[in-house]
């Protein structure tokens, strides 16, 4: 083969000689063989060109030149690609690491899980403590201690979840035992037990009369703060609440607060946050509004200090109550909140671990 | 309450459009659900009013906010000629007409009334378009004008047909027990001792403060009119009213508070009203029976105290402005003001409430956003909070995906976990649907559900845990209820997975015991809801002997799972755990660690074939106690197989334990090793006839 003379015909015809010969060969050394004889530095047919360079007659030298090297170009780049198939070929003579692994298992949180875990991690960042309350309590913590008298329409069987028969506790015996509404029933247990200063949230469930449809659920989690001490303000309260939305939401959120009624909080304000999604221009998320509601908050009224037998003129304090699958729908977008108590797997897996 | 716009302009004169109305209405204090818009630039905004301010369920009471809103003035009712919002001046005294006594001047402090003579006419066009407007349909003359001061005043007032009312009189008492009467509505309605009533001579012709009766009812055909305008106790006719079962305009006004000071004004807006659209006129004096007066309170509110709650500074002037429009007497005082809210504030009692109101309308959105100084360091928090995120991470890298159900369920459902005495389920007195009418006695009713939910939709393999809480006679318990079904891995190409067994989530309840630093002990046990021989009572290894119940593990049976609609094939193990229990058995061992052994250990494994009834844990204990009197210590103890079948004798079973020695002090010689094996095997044919394979 190292007597073919070098032409643009030659050039031609032993490149496709040796890709058809790369082609036929059945083994890894067949190949190198056919790569040898073409570009082998002793014997090869690029070699023997190159030699013949110098040899060839001043005028010719230029053209053999070109051809070599358009010769040898070719040559080593259907060579390249051979190796590289070639790699994967070697591969599959060991293992197939394509093939799929196998995965140990792992479960998933559940999305109010995460959601109330971040809210933990915020607030204690925060420096507040994270403590729990009992779900089942009395009429005197769930109400009467947060100034809903007897006579208050938030007690009403329509809404509040009695149960029929008691469980000891430490309610008198007049008092029934119920499904906690809110989970503001801590506030007053864990106020009974410490002294001010108090920095804490409550998550936890809760329990209205409510049928379940796509957008309220009979029980639900909620996460209450409650901060008391000398000097606290609305302002505070806005503050932190501020700093709980940019960590939750998004560092550009703004807080707004619309007055309301509760009857233990004083003044008291729905916590709107500005959309994170239109940046307020007005989107589905915010119903157009530019405006969220995620909970209600307020300065603890006096008559919840006197309850407990804080001294209402020296203390100033400020509670939120925050609904957990409020925050869970917002951050993943969830449209029917039925979706967290079916534990459908196709659901639960789209969460981390 | 729905507002209509131009009636409102009556009392405040505002630029402003329903629209931008209805977004300050929203951020003072009222919600907005709705702006609907009427021809020629009207509109009517709906407005959420909260239970404390029932003075705003009237045009009057939203147009002093939208004044104060605005800082324009309020036009009042008055019985200046020429008044925009007319009164008609009536004198008062005795009526030779009509009589009226107040036989219980607790529940009703106050009741004015007036005699009218009706021509009978229809209400105008304007008078009925606004009752429209806001939601109200109009009836007779008579009944639209008391409706229409309703709405404008907020205040209830009623008219009876003055010739049906026995002995042309009106007594305020209570109504007898079993006394009867039928209400407009047709109903007939069985009254008790504690529900006011207004009677005459007779018989009852209203309930207080909620609906008239039927007898006395004002017509077209009405010729004299006895108006009612009276205050009622809140309480009395919030109790009546749901006793009755009977919410109307009125009661739901009279509940949350009235204004005490109205009932004259009411009447004379209710004069004008007759003149002006010729239904009538007020015949005689105005009866006012109110024998204590009701002052208007005056509170105290400190400049520093201001401040302080809103964590801003709102200049004098504004603090004065708003108190005032809002219709309050304010006097400055050496450290603040004191003021006297007007009676129909029913909700402004103390400090605190005169803050929320100038916070309110200084505005929410000016307090700055200010981050509270830390005084102390943070409270320990509850260790249930890190114990339960520890299981929650055990579960999830076992595999477990997490679920949460209801703490409610249906009671037959909570039936099968139900033990005897005071652990019965705990029944909810007022649920809403059977479904939810009984308190969970365990988690593992709402994971079988969870369970079922996947297997309709398709997966095989689901494994799902839930931390929760569980309820009993004794109180509440939080635990962690584990379901598994199917395969204990996914689908492979390399071999082919096993199904899930007891083993399975047997070695997960070890594992959150060994999170917890629990030793669990598992007895056979019978459960309702676990199949015979496939169930597990889990008991803690204490130190002082005791040994709490920490929970249960088995094979649910075939008809639970069927009832919970459950592939009948399924083989679903569950598991449950108190946690509280857990987290009291706990054994608090040293942080330390335990230095590495120095010396080599030595392995030995037995094979014995014993009875197949003999537990496994027999066998430990024996190899356990043979151990420690042998020469070389006894460091582990593994049960590496388990064989019937072919070479075993029926009722046997073969048992390899893989025994591993190791001395702390030396390396342990071969014969010391063996001397062991022997001590062990000795005591195993001793106390069980083991025979060595
Ligand atoms: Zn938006």
């Amino acid at each position: 083969m190292t007597d073919i003379l070098p032409s643009s015909d030659s050039v031609r015809q032993l490149v496709a000689q040796f890709d058809a010969e790369l082609a036929q060969a059945k083994s890894t050394r067949d190949r190198q063989t056919v790569r040898d004889r073409f570009l082998g530095r002793k014997s090869g047919v690029v070699a023997a060109w190159m030699q013949m360079i110098a040899t060839a007659p001043p005028d010719q030298k230029k053209q053999i030149g070109r051809w070599a090297n358009e010769l040898k170009k070719a040559i080593e780049e259907i060579w390249l690609g051979y190796q590289q198939a070639e790699a994967v070929v070697v591969g599959l003579q060991g293992i197939d690491v394509t093939l799929p692994g196998r995965a140990p298992r792992l479960g998933h949180r559940h999305p109010l899980t995460l959601v109330r875990d971040r809210l933990e991690e915020i607030f204690t960042r925060m420096g507040f403590a994270v403590v729990e309350g009992p779900e089942v309590e009395d009429e005197w913590h769930c109400f009467d201690a947060l100034n809903m008298p007897a006579e208050h329409p938030a007690r009403d069987m329509q809404d509040t979840l009695y149960l029929a028969s008691p469980i000891p506790g430490d309610s008198p015996a007049d008092h029934r035992t119920l499904l906690r509404t809110h989970t503001s029933s801590m506030q007053i247990r864990y106020m009974q037990a410490h002294a001010p200063p108090i920095r804490i949230v409550v998550p936890g469930r809760v329990y209205r009369r409510d049928d379940l449809d796509l957008t309220h659920s009979p029980a639900f989690g909620q996460i209450e703060g409650l901060a008391v001490g000398e000097g606290l303000s609305l302002a505070d309260l806005k503050g932190t609440l501020l700093a709980f939305a940019r960590q939750m939401f998004s560092p550009t959120v703004r807080v707004r607060f619309r007055p309301s009624f509760f009857p233990y909080t004083e003044p008291s304000a729905e916590i709107d946050l500005s959309c994170w999604q239109c940046e307020g221009a007005g989107c589905a998320m915010c119903k157009k509004t530019g405006w969220i509601e995620i909970g209600g908050c307020g300065m603890v009224h006096p008559a919840v200090f006197e309850a407990v037998g804080y001294d209402a003129e020296r203390n100033t304090g400020f509670a939120w109550g925050i609904g957990i699958e409020r925050i869970a729908i917002l951050r993943y977008q969830v449209e029917d909140i039925r979706l967290f108590y079916e534990n459908d797997l196709r659901f639960l897996e789209q969460f981390p671990y | 309450m729905r507002l209509l716009v131009s009636w409102l302009r009556d009392f405040v004169e505002v630029t402003a459009s329903a629209e931008e109305i209805a977004g300050g209405l929203d951020l003072r204090g009222f919600e907005v659900a709705a702006i609907e818009p009427l021809g020629d630039g009207d509109a009517v905004i709906d407005v959420e009013v909260t239970a404390n301010r029932p003075d705003c369920l009237s045009v009057v009471g939203l147009a002093r906010e939208v004044a104060t809103l605005y800082d324009r003035p309020i036009t009042l009712p008055s019985s200046e000629d020429g008044a925009k919002i007319q009164l008609k001046p009536i004198t008062t005294g005795m009526s030779d007409r009509l009589s009226v006594t107040i036989a219980d001047d607790e529940l009703c402090p106050r009741y004015a009334a007036a005699v009218a003579e009706a021509t009978g006419v229809k209400s105008p066009a304007w008078m009925t378009a606004r009752l429209q407007a806001a939601g109200v349909r109009p009836i007779s003359a008579i009944v639209d004008i008391t409706n229409y001061v309703l709405l404008e005043l907020g205040h209830p007032t009623h008219a009876f047909d003055l010739e049906k009312l026995a002995g042309a009189e009106i007594r305020v008492r209570r109504a007898s027990p079993g006394e009867a009467i039928t209400t407009l509505d047709g109903i007939n309605r069985t009254l008790d001792a504690d529900m006011l009533v207004i009677a005459d001579r007779d018989r009852p012709q209203a309930v207080a403060g909620v609906m008239g009766g039927a007898r006395a009812e004002v017509s077209p055909t009405t010729r004299i009119v006895a108006f009612e305008s009276a205050y009622f106790k809140p309480a009395s006719v919030r109790r009546t009213s749901k006793r009755l079962g009977l919410k109307t305009e009125a009661s739901s006004r009279f509940e949350r508070g009235a204004d005490c000071n109205v009932p004259a004004i009411a009447l004379q807006r209710i004069g004008a009203l007759m003149d002006r659209i010729g239904a009538g006129r007020i015949v005689g004096p105005l009866i006012d029976v109110y024998p204590r007066r009701r002052e208007p309170a005056r509170i105290h509110m400190r400049r520093v105290r201001l401040a302080t709650l809103l964590g801003a500074t709102v200049p004098d002037r504004e603090v004065e402005r708003i108190l005032r429009t809002l219709g309050l007497a304010v006097d400055a005082a050496a450290d603040g003001w004191d003021a006297s809210p007007p009676t129909f504030r029913v909700d402004l009692l103390r400090e605190v409430d005169l803050i929320e109101e100038v916070g309110r309308h200084f505005g929410f959105d000016k307090l700055p956003a200010t981050f509270p100084v830390v005084t102390a360091p943070a409270a320990a928090p509850d260790p249930r909070i890190s114990r339960d995120q520890l299981v929650r991470r055990v579960m999830t890298a076992a595999g477990l995906s997490e679920a949460v159900t209801f703490g409610f369920i249906e009671a037959h459902a909570a039936e099968p976990f139900a033990a005897a005495g005071s652990d019965r389920p705990i029944g909810i007195a007022n649920p809403l649907s059977a479904k939810f009418d009984t308190l969970r006695p365990s988690l593992i009713p709402g994971l079988l559900d969870a369970v079922a939910h996947n297997r309709r939709h398709g997966a095989d393999d689901v494994g799902l845990f839930e931390v929760g809480t569980r309820f009993s006679g004794h109180g509440e318990t939080r635990a962690v209820g584990v379901a598994w079904t199917g395969s204990t891995a996914a689908v492979h190409w390399s071999d082919s997975p096993r199904a899930i067994d007891f083993f399975d989530v047997k070695g997960i309840v070890e594992r959150v015991c060994g999170a917890l630093g629990v030793m669990p002990r598992f007895e056979p046990c019978h459960e309702a809801f676990l199949v015979p021989g496939q169930a597990a009572r889990i008991v803690a290894a204490s130190a002082n002997g005791s040994a709490p119940i920490l929970g249960v593990m088995g094979r649910i049976t075939a008809d639970l799972a069927d009832a919970r609609g459950l592939p009948q094939q399924d083989q679903l193990f569950v598991a449950e755990l108190n946690l509280d229990a857990m987290w009291r058995a706990r054994i608090e061992t040293t942080e330390a660690v335990r230095p590495l052994p120095r010396h080599p250990f030595v392995v030995r494994d037995l094979s014995i074939v014993v009875a197949d009834t003999l537990p496994a844990e027999i066998i430990r204990g024996t190899i356990q106690a043979a151990g420690e009197k042998a020469p070389a210590p006894l460091a582990g103890i593994t049960f590496f197989d388990r064989y019937h079948g072919k070479g075993i004798p029926d009722g046997a079973v073969s048992v390899s334990v893989r025994m591993t020695f190791q001395a702390a002090d030396r390396t342990l010689t071969d014969a010391e090793a063996q001397a062991s094996v022997d001590t062990i095997l000795a005591s195993l044919v001793r106390e069980h006839a083991a025979v060595q394979r």
